[in-house]
């Protein structure tokens, strides 16, 4: 069989064992505990910081109903932040460019924000479909397009996150086999390259980061419509 | 991390029934410190002490005895190049995204590592900072409680010297008071006196111009005509040989007086030290 570059993204088995379960778990196990101890040592405290910092600018711009969901999303963003990071690390899985995992997260997650708002305020859930101060001629036109455009959130949402790492993972492979196969050639090109994919792995990082925080502050913003 | 897991893992085995008992004492070997949980030990401060980031300081001690200082790195090495000589170890372009990835970490831990270790510690040191500020506020303000408690003990123990001044400026009031009011009931007492003396006074110079006018007026009852005729006929001689008396004193005082007066002139006028001015002006 052939390799090609997309074998990076099949679900990991070995010996016909799949492993999803364990990629996807072994987060889990690189956050300790927080312990009872009053001081704690630096990698509890500055996780401890950073949960607590999150977590507060996260729920700032919502209301007390909003709160409820403050664990879930902080729990959701401690889980992708840290797989697309350690999706950068060589000879890694990374759950987060399966577009099935996306979607389970992007599409309950969604209809809960649409769900609470129809229950609780419909009123004001359905005003959100049409913009204050448009012209009465354009209001069945924007409607539809409201609902249209409410209805691609949750695509959107597990899209964007899918795509963006998919594609930074491939980018990496591509320059990173550029620099392989023109290394024993062209080395100063493939110096050149390298210099490339140095720069590629800078913006790897910086993206994973942002989009594990876009994907949660998006949830965030439907929540605050809906809630 | 993974021994996390297997010491996890072991803790939920070794609570199940008969095969935890066994897999209790089995585990004893591998725990380090006393099985008791009370009190809780303290915690190391720093982390285990590990070179080149990675590889605890343990390995190299471990070796040290055996193979010297070079032995681990020879170890490295040679797995190294055994795993890339039988090819357990293929490089290929993960190779190159492998050493790309390593370069940001390196560079992220070298330039960001002791910032953000000092800020882990910064917050840990605040939060005993804050505690201990509260315990030195504690203290000070108990501490300031007992110089009050004491000053207001001095105070009390010189207590005696206010009271006795107090004491003293009442006493000197009653005095005082007393005193005026004395000097008023003296007063009071002269004045009534003084008006019986004036009383008794009033009443002899009444009886006496009675009695003088009384005197007086049977006198001049007792008078008779004849009386007065003779007493007047007398005091008219006497005055006649009276004034005869007198005129010849007075041209002989006239004379003598002329006489003192030429002479006076005749010596004193126009002499050095004569005050012409002063008679003049």
């Amino acid at each position: 069989m052939m390799t090609s570059f997309f074998d990076q993204f099949a679900s990991p088995s070995y010996l016909g064992i799949p492993l999803i379960a364990v990629a996807i778990a072994l987060p889990w196990v690189l956050y300790p505990t927080p312990s009872s101890r009053w001081i704690n040592n630096r990698l509890i405290t500055l996780q401890g910081w950073f949960i607590n910092r999150f977590t507060n600018q996260l729920m700032l711009p919502l209301n007390v109903g909003g709160h409820k969901w403050a664990l879930l999303l902080a729990s959701l963003m401690i889980f992708l932040i840290t797989i697309n990071m350690l999706g950068l690390l060589p000879y890694t899985f990374t759950p987060t460019t399966q577009l099935s995992l996306n979607m389970g997260f992007a599409v309950p997650l969604w209809l809960a924000t649409v769900i609470i708002g129809m229950r609780n305020q419909p009123t004001v859930a359905l005003g959100h479909l049409l913009p204050e101060g448009t012209p009465i001629p354009l209001i069945p036109v924007l409607i539809i397009i409201e609902t249209i455009s409410l209805f691609i959130r949750p695509l959107a949402l597990g899209v964007r996150l899918t795509a963006n790492l998919t594609a930074g993972h491939l980018l990496i492979q591509l320059i990173a086999t550029a620099v392989f196969v023109l290394l024993p050639m062209m080395p100063t090109v493939a110096i050149l390259t390298a210099t490339v994919l140095f720069l590629l792995t800078l913006l790897e990082v910086a993206v994973a980061m942002i989009q594990a925080y876009v994907f949660v502050l998006l949830l965030s913003l439907y929540l605050q419509e809906n809630v | 991390m993974l021994s996390r897991l297997v010491l996890v893992s072991g803790h939920t085995l070794k609570n199940s029934g008969s095969f935890g008992a066994c897999m209790v004492q089995a585990s004893r070997t591998f725990h380090q410190s006393s099985q008791s949980l009370a009190p809780v030990p303290p915690l190391p401060e720093k982390g285990g002490k590990v070179r080149h980031g990675i590889f605890p300081e343990e390995l190299f001690t471990l070796l040290y005895p055996k193979t010297g200082v070079t032995g681990p790195y020879m170890l490295g090495t040679g797995l190294l190049l055994y795993m890339l000589s039988k090819e357990i170890y293929v490089i290929n372009h993960e190779t190159f995204a492998a050493a790309s990835i390593g370069a940001v970490v390196i560079y992220g831990i070298k330039k960001f590592g002791p910032s953000v270790a000092a800020f882990a510690d910064k917050i840990n040191e605040d939060k005993v900072a804050k505690a201990q500020e509260v315990k030195d506020q504690a203290m000070a303000s108990l501490a300031q409680g007992i110089e009050d408690e004491k000053k207001e003990q001095w105070r009390v123990e010189g207590r005696h010297m206010l009271f006795d001044a107090k004491r003293n400026n009442v006493a000197m009031l009653l005095e005082t008071n007393y005193r005026e009011r004395l000097h008023m009931v003296t007063n009071e007492v002269k004045k009534r006196l003084d008006y019986q003396v004036e009383l008794q006074n009033l009443h002899r110079r009444m009886e006496q111009e009675h009695m003088v006018n009384w005197v007086e007026q049977s006198v001049v009852k007792s008078i008779t005509p004849q009386q007065e005729k003779e007493s007047i006929a007398k005091c008219i001689a006497d005055l006649k040989v009276l004034a005869k008396n007198t005129q010849a004193r007075a041209t002989l005082n006239l004379r003598i007086f002329s006489k003192v007066l030429k002479i006076t002139v005749k010596n004193v006028w126009g002499k050095p030290g004569f005050p012409v001015k002063r008679l003049l002006a």
